[in-house]
């Protein structure tokens, strides 16, 4: 396995999987040219999941057994007694919305955890903002210049590749910005020189440009350049446009399926990532919400199929591979003039991974009668999304400064 | 006494027209820095316009250095052409009301149904369905409304449209910056139907005049006030508003305590004017924060609060409540009108709307400001690390004209720092100004924006869509990284090989109609067109050996054979957005095709391409 993992940084070769089916050409040409060295040991691959629009934790996984709960959103409200489309009961307290019906196995074996009350002890109801102070991991300062996914790939205590850190998405994400390399790529195929429709034209522009970015005097524009190749050659497009998922996983043909479908083949290719980064959107429930059909349950769908299918793909993978999500904040406890909800404080996330103390839901939650919630209206945030986010950083991607990580951040971690 | 006042007079008119007027002569001293008057000009299109356009060194020589450059700083060069590109986009010249009330979202049309009882409930939940959607976006058409979409494509649109045509290059430049100083985002819904008017009213005017009335104009435009959430901020400590409190039943959403949000007022010092080192503490965010309460927007949906408001303020009391400027709404029932004490100066009580106006000011004219200000602008403008020597000099300036930015430019300009030689081309073009330049430098005719608003997404500059207020970080690190730099050499080949829809390139009249006899011979001419001013040898030479080599060529050959350059159909590129709110932006490369009419060979595309792609062409 530690041989599997093993990375050689100089000359833009990777060690591919023995099971992969074959080294790709371009790797055959120059292979053989340079002794592969494993500099370190990669750590695990860390996917982190945006739910952009703040996601209603409480009807995701719903507290059910509070009485509370039906009386604020009668028009909301299920459970597991109910006959039709009911709550998978996780332990009395809670149960888990229809819609996560693919990943309730997951939580039965006890490979996934949720965490329940989480968000930002920043008060702040705007998206814009909340989105902002997670992703920078400083929910106090904005002029904080990383996101906390930058900071851990700088924290992992060794060299990084240029697949490092990677975001499906066209932009880099604030999550990932700052001083250390990371990659957004939208899709796998267009990382590459090209010439529509004409492949050899393709390759002999990318040849030309190689070569004049390697002789630039402009030092970043000649090291970017160079990285840039080395990325383009390390990845394997064969592999991308012939993918076939494991175990016959089938992906939703939606941003977030797509997204981490791609996901899966850059942990196949081997090719050093360790920080992954997908989104995905619709939570903004103010209007119409839906129980167990709707466009929340739609979306739930959703996201519970494109993880399903990821982590059945990952077959083989899966000890390598932690999932979690994170949202900006939860919607409020009653339901709106609209058969919505609008936006609230504490939501739920989901952390996945063969050696995730899972088949629980770790809380603090109190109770829902009015006089106990947040401005008398919202879940309360008990736990802080740092402490999870630090502790998943610390155990599955090695970071052991998590001072640095979340500078500003005293509490306690949430180990799971 | 009388002798006294005009004394008086004489010597207040003295102090406002001598001090203040500091007007600098025009020095720029680029021969003390070795630099031959072309290569000054070439410097100064690079970096007071979006690249120049074939011929416009030669252009801007006869015209004189010095007078191209004051008619920049003046902006106000007759634009037909560009006026007559721009005339088919009918939102540019809508006022915030007419723009409010005509872009609604689908839910927004759905709710003002709902409001007038001609939607029921029951059908509401039918809101999924695809008829029912058409049914609502069928009204949407009959009402005239139209969707959000549709204004961010012309918003987008006029901004490269104006980059690639505009003759008074440095107001567009200057829009650009100042936008990006103050910036605002379409991401957040509240301010999206705002943003065309808040670059059109709010910085346009201003880019190079007072940096004051900037702030001012973006403190108090509804695309601001809602971006940082100042709309929202009021305060209870408010005789009239405790009186209302009293008087109003226990349930009333009056009784509702109303909140101090410090977003706007800590953004204000940290990015818009002091600067993060800028000498404030966080006591200071909140008194700013305080003097600003009440600092809102009118309501300017129809049947809404507004027309109540309206009729309101025409009532005695009603004047005292609210205070319109434009668009701008002062409700003095939400202002804390108790002492404030904002960087050690202190605000009496019962300043009103003028008390905000005041620390406008204060800020405005701190020295802090005069630093952060124009280090911005140098390293816009020069370099990405300008020395303290040149921002201090720009700043002297910048402090003793008011706060002048045309006086700040010329200062910039009249210093060595600016045209020393290791500053030539040291800035990277951000992705924005690589699509416009490679469109200026090759004369393309640009038809239809929304393929190059892409091709800015996938190299990383979505334009009007930064988030953060902070706005686009200026430093070529950011710009230039793995991912975005492949994309900037496809950009190069696609807009070369004519397969960027909307973007019409005709290589052969760029060479006076003449095919160039080799690849040699095309290498040695697109080079001198596109890259003037650089080492041709050194340039040639590199390029040169990648072409000539026989094998490669023949390969070369063979493969452009196969491909010869195409150009997509016009009817596939209306793009824009339909009224079912989907985006009609044809996929890249998909659109009809049919042979290029230029007669130019696929060979010269590809040159030109990786000329474009080519790290020279990166830099500014």
């Amino acid at each position: 396995m530690a041989n599997r993992r093993a990375f050689m940084k100089s000359g833009a070769m990777a060690l591919f999987a023995t099971g992969l089916g074959g080294v790709p050409s371009f790797i055959a040409a120059t292979a053989g040219e340079k002794k592969i060295i494993p500099t370190y040991k990669k750590n695990k691959t860390l996917v982190c999941i945006f739910q952009r629009g703040a996601m209603d934790g409480l009807m995701a996984v719903t507290p059910y057994s509070d009485p509370n709960l039906k009386l604020l959103r009668p028009g909301l409200y299920m459970s597991p007694a109910q006959t039709e489309g009911q709550l998978f009961d996780l332990d009395g307290k809670f149960g888990l919305h229809p819609s996560l019906g693919s990943l309730s196995p997951y939580f039965t074996e006890g490979r996934m955890a949720v965490v329940h009350g989480v968000g930002s002890p920043n008060k702040t109801r705007s998206h814009f903002d909340a989105q902002d102070y997670m992703e920078s991991g400083t929910p106090n300062s904005k002029s904080t210049a990383s996101g906390w996914l930058n900071r851990a790939v700088g924290l992992t205590g060794h060299e990084a590749t240029p697949f490092s850190a990677v975001s499906l998405t066209a932009a880099l994400p604030r999550s990932l910005q700052g001083d250390h390399d990371a990659l957004a790529i939208n899709n796998l195929e267009e990382f590459v020189i090209q010439m529509r429709g004409n492949p050899l034209a393709g390759n002999i522009a990318a040849n030309s440009f190689e070569q004049l970015y390697d002789q630039t005097s402009n030092q970043l524009l000649k090291q970017s350049g160079k990285e840039s190749f080395e990325a383009m050659k390390m990845l394997d497009l064969k592999l991308v446009k012939n993918y076939t998922p494991a175990s016959g996983a089938i992906y939703p043909n939606s941003p977030l399926g797509r997204s981490l479908k791609q996901i899966a083949m850059l942990v196949k290719m081997n090719i050093g990532m360790e920080v992954a980064f997908a989104e995905s959107g619709g939570w903004d429930t103010h209007f119409n919400q839906g129980t167990t059909n709707g466009s929340f349950a739609r979306n739930l769908k959703d996201f519970s199929d494109s993880i399903a299918a990821f982590w059945k793909d990952m077959a083989g993978y899966q000890d390598e591979v932690t999932v979690m999500t994170m949202t900006e904040f939860g919607r409020t406890v009653h339901q709106n003039g609209t058969g919505g909800t609008d936006h609230g404080r504490a939501s739920c996330l989901f952390v996945l991974g063969n050696d995730v103390q899972g088949g629980k839901v770790y809380h603090k939650m109190g109770s829902l009668d009015k006089a106990s919630l947040e401005d008398n209206r919202d879940l309360p945030v008990t736990t802080d999304f740092r402490s999870v986010f630090g502790a998943v950083a610390k155990k599955h991607l090695n970071v052991v400064d998590t001072a640095k990580l979340f500078p500003g951040y005293e509490g306690d971690m949430l180990y799971l | 006494m009388r002798y006294i006042v005009l004394i008086f007079i004489f010597l207040s008119l003295a102090f406002t027209v001598d001090p203040f007027n500091s007007d600098q002569r025009l020095q720029m001293p680029y021969k003390k820095e070795g630099l031959t008057e072309r290569e000054a000009a070439e410097h100064l299109l690079s970096r007071l316009s979006f690249g120049g356009r074939p011929g416009e060194v030669e252009k801007l020589l006869a015209t004189g250095l010095d007078k191209w450059v004051l008619q920049q700083l003046e902006q106000s060069l007759p634009d037909t052409d560009l006026e007559k590109r721009l005339s088919g986009y009918d939102a540019l010249s809508l006022d915030n009301q007419t723009i409010v009330n005509t872009y609604l979202n689908a839910g927004q049309v759905v709710r003002m149904m709902q409001k007038k009882g001609t939607l029921s409930r029951d059908s509401m939940a039918k809101l999924e369905k695809d008829d029912y959607r058409k049914d609502v976006l069928k009204l949407m058409q009959e009402k005239g409304l139209k969707l959000p979409q549709e204004l961010n494509r012309q918003l987008i649109a006029q901004k490269l449209i104006r980059a690639v045509y505009s003759e008074n290059q440095l107001q567009e430049l200057m829009t650009d910056f100042w936008f990006n100083h103050f910036n605002v985002s379409v991401t957040k819904g509240q301010s999206q139907p705002y943003v065309l008017t808040y670059e059109r009213d709010a910085i346009r005017p201003h880019t190079l005049g007072k940096f004051e009335s900037l702030l001012k104009a973006t403190a108090q435009h509804p695309a601001m006030l809602y971006y940082l959430d100042n709309a929202s901020s009021g305060s209870d400590n408010n005789a009239m508003n405790q009186r209302i409190k009293k008087m109003v039943p226990a349930n009333s959403k009056l009784k509702k305590a109303a909140g101090l949000n410090e977003n706007y007022a800590r953004e204000v010092m940290e990015l818009h004017t002091l600067g993060v080192d800028g000498g404030y503490v966080q006591a200071d965010v909140t008194e700013v924060a305080r003097a600003l309460t009440g600092w809102t927007v009118r309501p300017m949906m129809k049947d809404g609060y507004g027309e109540r408001l309206a009729k309101m303020q025409q009532s005695r009391l009603g004047k005292n409540v609210a205070t319109t400027d434009g668009d701008f709404l002062f409700l003095a029932v939400r202002h804390d009108q108790q002492e404030k004490t904002v960087l050690g100066k202190k605000y009496p009580s019962n300043g009103g709307l003028n008390e905000g106006l005041e620390v406008l000011h204060q800020l405005a004219k701190h020295p802090s400001t005069a630093t952060f200000i124009c280090k911005k602008m140098a390293t816009r403008f020069v370099c990405d690390t300008p020395s303290v020597k040149l921002v201090a000099a720009m700043a002297d300036v910048f402090t003793k004209t008011g706060g002048d930015i045309k006086q700040t430019m010329i200062a910039m300009l009249n210093s060595r720092e600016f045209w020393k030689k290791e500053v030539l081309r040291s800035k990277i073009k951000s992705p924005f100004e690589l699509v416009v330049s490679a469109i200026r430098a090759t004369n393309a005719d640009l038809r239809n924006a929304n393929q190059l608003n892409d091709w800015c997404t996938r190299m990383g500059q979505k334009i009007y869509s930064y988030a953060a207020p902070t706005g686009f970080p200026d430093k070529a690190s950011f710009w230039v990284n793995t991912g975005s730099l492949l994309n900037r050499m496809n950009f190069g080949l696609a807009i070369a090989a004519q397969r960027i829809p909307g973007v019409g390139m005709n290589l052969l009249a760029l060479n006076n109609n003449h095919e160039p006899e080799s690849v040699d011979d095309a290498l040695q001419t697109y080079s001198t067109i596109l890259l003037p001013g650089r080492n041709q040898k050194e340039n040639i030479g590199r390029l040169t050996s990648l072409v000539r080599d026989e094998a490669l060529q023949a390969r070369l050959d063979k493969a452009l054979a196969s491909t010869q350059s195409t150009a997509t159909s016009e009817e596939d590129m209306t793009g824009g957005v339909d009224m079912m709110g989907e985006e009609k932006t044809p996929k890249m490369g998909k659109g009809k095709e049919k042979k290029m009419e230029t007669g130019v060979s696929g060979q010269v595309a590809h040159v030109v391409g990786i000329i474009i792609g080519s790290p020279e062409f990166q830099r500014k």
